[in-house]
């Protein structure tokens, strides 16, 4: 039976994208045939929230030298291990070291954007010394290689997965009330108003609401998510005249997302920055035409084009043409979402599993 | 011979395979073969298959690929010869397998169903394919010992494509251009890039003489099955010693024996013909193994017409002597000037050779060959190059100096740094301290064109860090030596095989050769010959490697040939690219950079800049 030590930023009693993808990973490695105990120490969210059979979560640390103290107490203590998982680059030094420590392989997970960057060369050594390196998009692989100079054979793919409460259903008349959207069709963004990195591209579509209006003067813009950079959007419709278009929801309860994206026609991020963006996909499984950027993870989720229209985020009237396009309902309707469904997701990392880490010998052995 | 092309579409997550992609990246490959073109996709859309044939063996269509075995378990599209393909046959039949067809591709299949990926121990040839198996849902890449074959791949963590030429991969449209640091600073350092590497991040080589297995969790680590290094090393685990008359016969009959291999066709089988021994050699051999009527091919350029640079006379010589067919096509700077063009949009990857076969594969092509032998290889397998004698005499001389830390440095900078105000000595000696102690150090020394110190002004600054840390140039060129052999050379013998016979002159033969639908077969870049000699050679006295092989044929090699090649005097399709490089408008970028206007300034460095610039 194999036993796992798993090194999070934060899991079950998290809340983002993060939290799920680990939630989702660690469910996926305690269904794997032969797996015994998971242990899992997470550095941040709510002490108390029940794992899965199998695995057992540390109390959160938030303080670093107080988490690594903790790590190599679990290491020593809970074992034995044959396997270290490491979700995130910056705890890939600690991991690395506990690897050796207990002479087993090292498995360390990429998102987004801290993947993209020239890594400290501490986290050089440590991500070159990693048996396995999964990536949630070819983007931040790609990035990762670009940045990093690892074998890129060791250096896999593995996308998140997309919540089976994302789907089809009627439309919540008295949320349409509450936002005042009945009777109106809509044009929805999910995602973080961050006045820093502006990269979700929020922006870019309030600028283009004029000309979107010109051909569908009953659109409302409904941007969900919270951020600081409210303030500027706000501005910005006021200045474009557009401000009578544009309904803020601000940050929406996991309960009411999926009800909130059937609300919607079209699911429209231009993002930059993305490392693969699941909005998409949660937005394309609730039956919505999607649209987003061309030139990071984004192409992942939109399955080149299979799911949704990918565009170039700089380009606005090519935003235009994507966007009235999918008010007209001459947009294909998105498929292929299934394929980012769970099963095939826990298929792969026991593959995975199995290809790298557990099995010494390549499966080429000549 | 032949261009294969194809798209495994392995992650759960990939749509699947588009055949107008497919077709792109084959049709780019047009020119290596015109004879046919197939393409197979599976009937679950995940694996897709192209093919451009140039029919060598078994003419017929029902040898044309893909290649599909008769129970649907495997398909290939396979790109080279067998040259052992009846023998293996024979032996298939005699276990009861049937065969449909008289190609050497069937064999391939028929041997993978009985063997697996084991099944290259038994391959003698040059080859590079792709065999889908579908019972386990993955692809078998393979190449062959030496790397005659080219194959590359890109993985994008979805989807694998592979193809045999770079610029197929990426004419596909869905493969990344980000240049890749390390191939680029190892075109500078080599003259041509290094495999794995080449000069886009997305795509790799298979590297000669590996195997790569894909299957839904991609592509695992290559595994090696044959290291140019390991005949040498092996030879001299033989405790005998070897004495020199019968080590004389040996090779006569291991020479043989290759020649009598590669000239396996369906149909006639030419020669590049230049004034040296190994050419020369190889005719004889033709003639030997029964080959009447043979068609010679020798250029001769204007700017050498009554010099000693002139091939045509000594061939000619040697095609009168073994009673050879024989053309001497002759080459203009403004054919050179009109076909450059042609040139760079040929050449796949960067690299400072094969223009000469360029134009010998187009004179062989107008004569109406689909294939020929070139006498490449010879060198590395009888120690033909300066090498040989000069890297262990360098590596004598500056060992002990080496021990002494920071020295080397401290010259190599000081003297750097004179030259700059003056060009007092040639760039490389700045660097003799400090590399020529070590085998790959004094390698890199014989072969480089640029240094690494010397990569700043070639390359953006942290573009060039970045491929050197990734390169990391005496590591990669001492991997070859894995394992070691011990005399000195035997590991000249393996550097050169290892890396520029693989890099440079068999990627260039390819290409160049392809171009012009013309398969080059070359007798002494061969597993068997080299695993059978490689002892004999080395226990033979200095120098004498090229004297066995000229009187290797029943008729000697002539004895202008033999006199001219005991002179010293290099030989072997030499051109007039230094001359060229004055003249021709559309090869003058070289000369925005001052050093390279320097009237010292070795031509290869100028001609290097100018490809990277093209």
């Amino acid at each position: 039976m194999t036993g796992i030590l798993a090194l999070i930023t934060d899991g079950f009693g998290g809340s983002g994208g993060i939290a799920q993808y680990n939630r989702d990973l660690i469910t996926a490695l305690a269904a794997c045939r032969g797996t015994g105990r998971i242990v899992v120490l997470p550095r941040l969210g709510e002490a108390g929230a029940a794992p899965p059979a199998g695995v057992r979560q540390l109390k959160p640390r938030r303080n670093a030298a107080v988490y690594s103290l903790a790590a190599v107490k679990a290491a020593l203590t809970l074992g034995p291990f044959d396997l270290v998982f490491c979700g995130h680059l910056h705890l890939a030094p600690l991991a690395r070291l506990l690897s050796i420590l207990l002479g087993v392989p090292l498995w360390l997970q990429l998102h987004g954007w801290e993947a993209w960057r020239v890594p400290r060369r501490i986290e050089r050594r440590a991500a070159e010394g990693a048996d396995l390196i999964t990536a949630v998009s070819r983007y931040t692989r790609s990035r990762f290689l670009a940045s990093c100079g690892v074998d890129p054979a060791r250096v896999r793919v593995l996308p998140p997965t997309v919540a089976p409460c994302f789907g089809r259903g009627p439309k919540a008349a008295a949320l349409a009330e509450r936002y005042g959207l009945s009777g109106k069709r809509v044009l929805l963004t999910v995602g973080r108003l961050d006045a820093d990195e502006r990269r979700k591209g929020q922006d870019r579509i309030i600028g283009a609401l004029p000309n979107i209006i010109a051909a569908f003067p009953d659109i409302v813009y409904l941007i969900v998510g919270g951020g600081d950079d409210k303030t500027r959007l706000e501005a910005l419709a006021h200045d474009l005249a557009v401000a009578d278009h544009v309904v803020f929801a601000g940050t929406v309860s996991s309960d009411e997302l999926p009800q909130l994206y059937r609300l919607a026609d079209v699911f429209v991020m231009p993002s930059t920055q993305e490392g693969f963006g699941i909005v998409f996909l949660e937005a394309a499984a609730s039956g919505l035409r999607v649209i987003g950027g061309n030139a990071d993870g984004s192409l992942d989720a939109l399955a080149d084009g299979a799911i949704g229209t990918a565009v170039d985020p700089a380009d606005s009237s090519a935003l235009v043409r994507a966007v009235t396009a999918g008010l007209a309902g001459d947009a294909a309707e998105p498929a292929g979402v299934a394929r980012f469904g769970f099963a095939n997701f826990a298929r792969h990392v026991e593959q995975l599993l199995g290809r790298h880490l557990l099995s010494a010998a390549p499966a080429a052995a000549i | 011979m032949c261009g294969i092309a194809g798209i495994y579409a392995y992650h759960y997550a990939a749509n699947p395979v588009e055949v107008t992609e497919l077709c792109a990246m084959r049709d780019h490959m047009a020119a290596r073969g015109p004879d046919g073109r197939g393409e197979w996709v599976s009937a679950d859309g995940r694996v897709g298959f192209g093919h451009r044939r140039l029919a060598i063996i078994d003419l017929s269509e029902e040898a044309a690929q893909p290649m599909v075995s008769p129970d649907g378990s495997a398909v290939i599209a396979f790109n080279g010869e067998i040259y052992n393909y009846q023998a293996l046959r024979a032996a298939l039949e005699a276990k009861g397998r049937a065969f449909r067809t008289r190609s050497d591709t069937e064999v391939l299949l028929q041997l993978y169903a009985l063997k697996g990926a084991a099944m290259v121990f038994d391959l003698r040839g040059m080859f590079a394919f792709a065999l889908w198996d579908a019972a386990k849902h993955g692809l078998l890449l393979a190449r062959d010992p030496y790397g005659v074959k080219p194959l590359y791949y890109a993985d994008d963590g979805w989807t694998l494509r592979f193809a045999s030429q770079v610029k197929a991969l990426v004419a596909g449209g869905r493969v990344g251009r980000d240049p890749d640091p390390a191939g680029w600073a190892g075109f500078f350092l080599f003259g041509s890039v290094p495999e794995p590497y080449t000069v886009h991040r997305a795509v790799r080589a298979v590297e000669a003489g590996t195997t790569v297995w894909i299957d839904r969790c991609g592509p695992g680590r290559p595994t090696r099955y044959f290291s140019v290094s390991r005949p040498f090393a092996a030879a001299e685990i033989k405790p005998a010693r070897i004495a020199v008359a019968p080590a004389r016969g040996r090779i006569r009959a291991a020479l043989f024996d290759s020649v009598r291999h590669h000239l396996v066709a369906d149909v006639p089988v030419g020669i590049f013909l230049s004034s040296g021994v190994d050419s020369g050699a190889l005719l004889g051999l033709m003639r030997d193994a029964g080959q009447r009527d043979v068609e010679a091919i020798t250029l001769r350029y204007d700017e050498f017409r009554g010099h000693s640079d002139d091939e045509a006379p000594l061939a000619a010589l040697t095609a009168r002597h073994f009673g050879a067919r024989h053309t001497i096509r002759t080459v203009t700077r403004e054919e050179f000037g009109a076909d450059l063009p042609k040139i760079f949009a040929a050449m796949d990857q960067p690299t400072i050779d094969g223009i000469n076969t360029w134009f010998v594969a187009k004179a062989a092509r107008e004569r109406g060959l689909k294939a020929a032998l070139s006498g490449l290889g010879g060198d590395e397998l009888a120690g033909g190059y300066p090498s040989f004698s000069d890297i262990p005499r360098w590596v004598r001389l500056a060992r002990p100096g080496s021990f002494v830390p920071f020295l080397s440095a401290l010259v190599r900078h000081a003297i750097a740094a004179l030259n700059g105000m003056m060009p007092l000595v040639h760039p490389k000696a700045a660097g003799f301290l400090q590399y020529a102690g070590s085998y790959s150090g004094a390698y890199l020394l014989r072969r480089g064109v640029f240094m690494p110190w010397e990569l700043a002004g070639l390359m953006d600054r942290d573009f060039m860090r970045e491929g050197l840390r990734r390169l990391d140039p005496l590591k990669h060129i001492a991997a070859v030596l894995e394992p070691k052999p011990k005399s000195a050379w035997s590991k000249v013998a393996a550097l050169e095989a290892g890396l520029y016979l693989r890099n440079q002159l068999l990627r260039d033969t390819d290409w160049a050769g392809m171009a012009h639908s013309l398969e080059v077969r070359v007798p002494f870049v061969d597993a068997p010959l080299v695993q059978n000699v490689a002892a004999d050679f080395a226990a033979l006295p200095p120098g004498a490697g090229k004297e066995v092989v000229a009187n290797s044929p029943s008729v000697a090699v002539p004895a202008e040939i033999q006199d001219r090649a005991k002179s010293g005097f290099k030989t072997g399709f030499a051109t007039p690219i230094a001359q060229w490089l004055q003249q021709d408008e559309q090869v003058r970028a070289w000369q925005e950079v001052p050093r390279l206007r320097s009237a010292n300034c070795p031509w290869a460095r100028r001609w290097a800049y100018q490809i990277a610039r093209a």
